[in-house]
This record gives C-alpha cells, sequence and structure tokens, in this order.
C-alpha cells in the first residue's frame, strides 16, 4: 500500500475536495436559512450567485428544500456527498473501511434530515461526521502524503469557496498559508511561476479575489 | 444466541455503514444493494468440519493435479477417463494457456466449493468455483461486528476466529509471487463484488487497481506511480473473468484487460491468481468426473459426494433423465449465479416438450441432478420470526505452500420460502458460519 498512482492522486484529492464543499456549503446553508427567517427571505440567491450556481429554485422555500436534499440537481449538497463517496469508495484500500465510513454515515444523515420534522436541524449531523471523517484522516491514515493529498483537495476548495464568498481577508490568508503546506507535502506537481504570483498577491494588504481565485483554480496540474 | 438475534438490526446498520454491498444491474442501471445478512449462524460442529476439510482438501488438490494435466500431458483424456468433448467442447478451456505452467504449478489458488447438506446428514457438493469465487469477505466483516455487538456469545461458544482468512490470502499471493508487489485486479467500481475488492486489498495490504496504472513491458508487468516510476508486479489477484483479462489473447475488444499480461504471465514473470483457463475445471459438465479425478491422481475414492448427476450426452443417462424429468433439475452447463437452473416439475406441458426437444439436440449442454432435500436453516423474516429456508455453503479452499480450509465459509439462502435459489443477485442473503473449535 502506498504507491501513489495519478489516478489514486486524483481520487484523493477530489475526495478532499468535495467533502470540503459539503462541509462549507452546507455551514453557509445553514447561515442562509437562518437570514431568511427574518432579515432577507431571498438571501438565497445571493449564496447562489456568490457560489456560481444558477438560481433553479424560485423561492426560499424551494431552495431551502432542494439545495440540500436534490440528487437530481448537480450542485446539491447531497450530490456533492455522493460525488464524495465515489472517490471513497475506490480508495478503501488507501483511506481504510472506518474513515470511509463517515461519509457513508453523512449520506445517511442527509436523508434522514429530508424526513424528519426539522430538516434544518437534523441536517447538522452532516457536518459532525465530515468531521469525524477529517478526524480519522488524521488519526488512521499512516501514510503522509496520503494524508496530504486528501487535506491539499480540501485546502484549495476551501480557499475556492472562501474567494467565491468574499470571507474577509485575514481568512484567506491563514487558508492559502495552511493550503501551501498541504502541496508541498502532497507532492503533486503544481505550476511554479502561480504560486510565486500568488505568494506576492497574497501578501498585499487589500486582496484581489477574483484574480486570486482564478490562479487558485490553476495551480495545480493535471 | 438470543443477544445475536437482538441485535440484528444493529448489524446491518453497521454493514451499510462500512458500505457492505454488492451491485446490481436492473433495466441497464446500476444499483447497490445491502446484501441481507441474518443473525443466526450456521453451526459446524469440530468434527464435522474435519470431515470437510478432508474432503476439500482432496477435492482441490484433485483438481489442481486435473488442471495441470488438462494444459499438459492430457493422460486423464489419453486413458479414457473423461471423454475429449468434455474438454475440448467446455467454454472454460482456453486454449492459449495449453502447455503453459503457472508459477510453482497451482492454478486454483482459490477455489469456492458451494455443499448443501441433506436431511440425512450428508454433504454432497454442489459445484465447484476455480475462477473468481467470491464472498469470503462478508462473513469476514459479520464475524467482526457479531462479536462486538455480541461478546459473550463469542465467549460462551468456542467459535474458530474466521478474521485470518485476510492472512490466508496473503500467504497465497506471496507463494506464488514471482518478485513485486500483490496487486487485486478489479472491473472497478460498478462490478457486483466490488466491495470485496476493496476490502480484500485493504486487509492484505494488496494494491486494489483497475488496471488503469498497469503496463506490460518486456514480458514483465508494472505498477506505474505518480512520477512515473515503475514498480514490479509478482502477483495479480485478479477479480476479472479469464476473457476480459487480455485483450491481445482473449477478448479483443477488453477494455478492463491488461495488454500482454498473458505473454507475462507465460513467461514465469508474474504469477495470476486464479490461473486462467481454470473453467475447464468447473464445467458443470466436468463436475460429473471430479469423483473419478480424485480416483485417477490421488488413488483415493472422493470423501465429498457430488449430488447425484447424470450426463444426457450419455444415452443411458438420457433416458434416465427422459422417464425421470419431473424428479431432476436440469443445469445449463454455461450459466452460472443460479441462473439456466430448471426445475423438471415447474415446467408446463408445452415447456417441458420444447425443453425435452432442446436436450435431445445438445445433450452436452445439460446436466440433470437429483434434487438433494438439503436442510432449511432458520432465518429472521422481516416479523422477526423464525422461519426455515434453503441454504448453501461456499467454503474456501486456499492453495499456497500447503491446501487449506477456510474455517468459515459463505452461508447462503433464499429469503422465498418456495425457492431454492440462494444467489446474491437473487435475492438471497448471507449467513456467518461457525466453525466450533471444541
Amino acid at each position: 500500500m502506498g504507491i501513489i498512482t495519478v489516478d489514486k492522486s486524483n481520487h484523493l484529492f477530489w475526495l478532499g475536495r468535495y467533502t470540503e464543499r459539503v462541509h462549507t456549503t452546507l455551514k453557509y446553508y445553514l447561515k442562509t436559512a437562518d437570514m431568511m427567517i427574518d432579515s432577507d427571505p431571498n438571501y438565497y440567491a445571493v449564496l447562489c450567485e456568490k457560489i456560481g450556481i444558477s438560481d433553479v429554485y424560485g423561492s426560499s422555500e424551494r431552495f431551502k428544500k432542494k439545495y440540500p436534499f436534490d440528487e437530481t440537481d448537480p450542485n446539491s449538497i447531497i450530490s456533492n456527498l455522493n460525488r464524495a463517496y465515489d472517490n471513497a469508495i475506490v480508495m478503501r484500500d488507501y483511506i481504510g473501511t472506518e474513515t470511509m465510513a463517515y461519509i457513508q454515515l453523512a449520506i445517511d444523515d442527509i436523508k434522514n434530515a429530508e424526513k424528519s420534522n426539522s430538516p434544518i436541524a437534523d441536517i447538522m449531523l452532516v457536518i459532525d461526521h465530515i468531521l469525524a471523517f477529517w478526524g480519522c484522516v488524521n488519526d488512521i491514515i499512516d501514510d503522509e502524503q496520503i494524508r496530504n493529498i486528501i487535506k491539499l483537495g480540501k485546502g484549495i476548495e476551501r480557499l475556492d469557496l472562501y474567494l467565491c464568498l468574499t470571507i474577509p481577508d485575514y481568512y484567506i490568508k491563514k487558508e492559502y498559508k495552511r493550503m501551501k503546506n498541504f502541496l508541498q507535502k502532497s507532492k503533486l506537481r503544481y505550476d511554479e511561476s502561480i504560486l510565486y504570483t500568488l505568494d506576492n498577491m497574497l501578501s498585499e494588504n487589500e486582496l484581489n479575489y477574483e484574480s486570486i481565485k482564478n490562479l487558485v483554480r490553476n495551480l495545480i496540474l493535471e | 444466541m438470543d443477544d445475536l438475534i437482538k441485535n440484528s438490526e444493529t448489524i446491518n446498520r453497521l454493514l451499510a455503514r462500512y458500505g457492505v454491498k454488492f451491485g446490481i444491474y436492473k433495466n441497464g442501471e446500476f444499483k447497490e444493494q445491502l446484501f441481507p445478512f441474518d443473525p443466526i449462524p450456521r453451526i459446524i460442529k469440530k468434527d464435522e468440519f474435519s470431515y470437510l476439510e478432508r474432503g476439500l482438501r482432496q477435492r482441490v488438490n484433485a483438481l489442481n493435479c486435473f488442471l495441470s494435466d488438462i494444459y499438459g500431458k492430457k493422460q486423464i483424456v489419453r486413458d479414457g477417463i473423461i471423454p475429449e468433448e468434455f474438454i475440448f467442447s467446455a467454454k472454460g478451456f482456453l486454449a492459449p494457456c495449453d502447455g503453459v505452467s503457472p508459477p510453482k504449478n497451482i492454478y486454483s489458488h482459490i477455489s469456492g466449493i458451494d455443499l448443501v447438506q441433506s436431511k440425512n446428514d450428508n454433504w454432497y457438493i454442489l459445484e465447484d468455483n476455480l475462477r473468481v469465487p467470491s464472498g469470503a469477505s462478508y462473513p469476514m466483516i459479520a464475524r467482526e461486528l457479531q462479536r462486538r455487538s455480541a461478546p459473550d456469545v463469542f465467549t460462551d461458544n468456542s467459535v474458530a476466529d474466521n478474521r485470518n482468512y485476510a492472512e490466508l490470502l496473503k500467504e497465497v499471493m506471496d507463494n506464488v509471487n514471482t518478485g513485486g508487489i500483490n496487486v487485486i485486479l478489479s472491473p472497478g467500481r460498478y462490478n457486483a463484488a466490488f466491495f470485496e475488492h476493496s476490502y480484500l486489498a485493504e486487509k492484505t495490504g494488496a494494491v486494489l487497481t483497475t488496471g488503469k496504472d498497469m503496463v506490460c513491458e518486456n514480458d514483465n508487468l508494472y505498477y506505474i506511480d505518480y512520477n512515473g516510476k515503475k514498480q514490479r508486479v509478482g502477483a495479480v489477484y485478479r477479480r476479472i473473468s479469464d476473457e476480459y483479462l487480455d485483450p491481445m489473447t482473449f477478448y479483443e475488444e477488453s477494455v478492463i484487460g491488461i495488454p500482454h499480461i498473458f505473454e507475462a504471465y507465460k513467461k514465469g514473470n508474474t504469477a495470476i491468481i486464479n490461473a486462467p483457463g481454470n473453467g475447464v475445471a468447473d464445467d458443470k459438465g466436468i463436475y460429473y468426473f471430479v469423483p473419478k479425478m480424485i480416483k485417477y491422481y490421488l488413488g483415493e475414492d472422493a470423501i465429498l459426494m457430488n449430488a447425484p448427476t447424470y450426463l444426457p450426452y450419455y444415452e443411458e443417462d438420457m433416458k434416465y433423465v427422459l422417464s425421470n424429468f419431473d424428479n431432476l433439475v436440469i443445469k445449463d452447463v454455461a450459466e452460472a449465479g443460479g441462473y439456466g437452473v430448471v426445475f423438471g416439475r415447474s415446467l408446463t406441458s408445452d415447456k417441458k416438450s420444447d425443453f425435452i426437444e432442446m436436450l435431445k439436440s445438445q445433450p452436452r449442454r445439460f446436466i440433470a441432478q437429483e434434487i438433494i432435500d438439503f436442510y432449511d436453516l432458520d432465518i429472521l423474516d422481516e416479523n422477526n420470526v423464525r422461519v426455515p429456508r434453503k441454504a448453501d455453503l461456499r467454503a474456501f479452499v486456499l492453495t499456497g505452500k500447503t491446501t487449506k480450509v477456510w474455517a468459515s465459509g459463505l452461508t447462503r439462502f433464499s429469503r422465498n420460502p418456495d425457492s431454492f435459489i440462494v444467489n446474491s443477485s437473487q435475492g438471497g442473503g448471507f449467513k456467518d458460519t461457525w466453525v466450533l473449535s471444541r
């Protein structure tokens, strides 16, 4: 075990990306649902625009019901969770049955939440199991490179989403630093000139979110 | 035992949690299903297992001798023990394997032998699976979970630990490894048994691959890492069938095989587990001859009996089959997985006449067997009530330095009260198999 191939590195990387996509979008879904209670009933449209998905929902109620649970919507949280599962299941021998189980449990949570009387409260269990998954990645996977490829995927995805969501620059800089650490340890190929440019841009006081986002998206080489 | 029953739902939930599923295609769409687990184990006493162990080792050793002979001198045919039509017309006989000897001359490293126990306590062999038998991982993981859910049951009963299967499998791979890493070659995520492939890779430390990362060069097989560095592959536990293994030698349209792997194998540079061409020995037509093989190669009488079988190929047997049609089960030798099985008594008169015509025109295609009234085992139905159902046992026999029988097995059962078909693809479930250690 432990021999990383192009195919396996892809699965590990995207496992990290999709789990993080579920984690961050779910957190912002919960925040959006809260905003829609008594602040801005159409706030969901802002979230859709920021994360670059089309507003196919038409109303806040439909958004609340569809965005987390609709498996036919490729942008839904469950669709991203299924993609995380698809990448995890083919890497059982690298990440371990125990680690993989937390993705399955998160899927069970989201399906149970859909059927529950309080879906928005129950969906929080998904976050618990995603965090447990990350705990397992740290605790169970012995191979440092495997761990770091997954974390690199997580780091890139988080950075991308934070840039989309225009999170304050302090957090962007913090996540960039973490991601860079995983990048070096993952031993994946990346564009050195992009990294150099990013280093410079991230050291400025005012960040150009759009340019940084585009560079981050092109950092890892196929 | 009550503790096991009480925790049945927990175990099935945990099996789902760990992704213990099998894939199935329905209307062209891939679906993953849970393999229903029944908490009441099949229990085999120590003495009974010793008897089965002797019989199974004998059978698999003879089958390995047969394969070596058939792809070598073919002495058993020359000596008139098996008619040559049964060898060369068998779908599983692969001409490219003729004259090829696998590492350490082992052909069937992992043999899945299906047995049933009749109501008079006799065990009968139903079929031999010497190509890619699957199913060991299910009782392995179920045992692990049951030990957690009802530990006292295992303290109070002396049950042989079955969690050594991965260790036995690794020994088998290491024994024939020609130098390099062990890999498990899977058709991929959408194969019915993908759970098993990935679980066994995790437990044996072999690399799981779909072949995309492998290449043959100069008759050697390599696994290519992210940086393009080649690692030699010494043993391939393949979970894809013979015809898809190498598009250069077998089915040329195969996209899941590895071009030239057969050449690497032929030159003795990598082991393939199980060896290509084993299908000739687990052909339903050849099954009839296994007791004769045991006598021929080992000079012993078969310890375990075949179900009484008739070959319509022989005139006398054809007469018997036609006059006892309603009492027999007829099997198409080319089919597997519970398909191609016809119970004579279940056919309408029209269908019966059509079938008999087919039987007469293609006698080599079918075998007929007496229906064994085998033991029902209790299972829990959907209302948690114990009900009897037909069940078989797949025993796993592993051939490395020696031939060993895994002290457990996959007990499959039919959930339909009127059915003898236990295959998971046809809705069956599974049980753990306990071998008592005292």
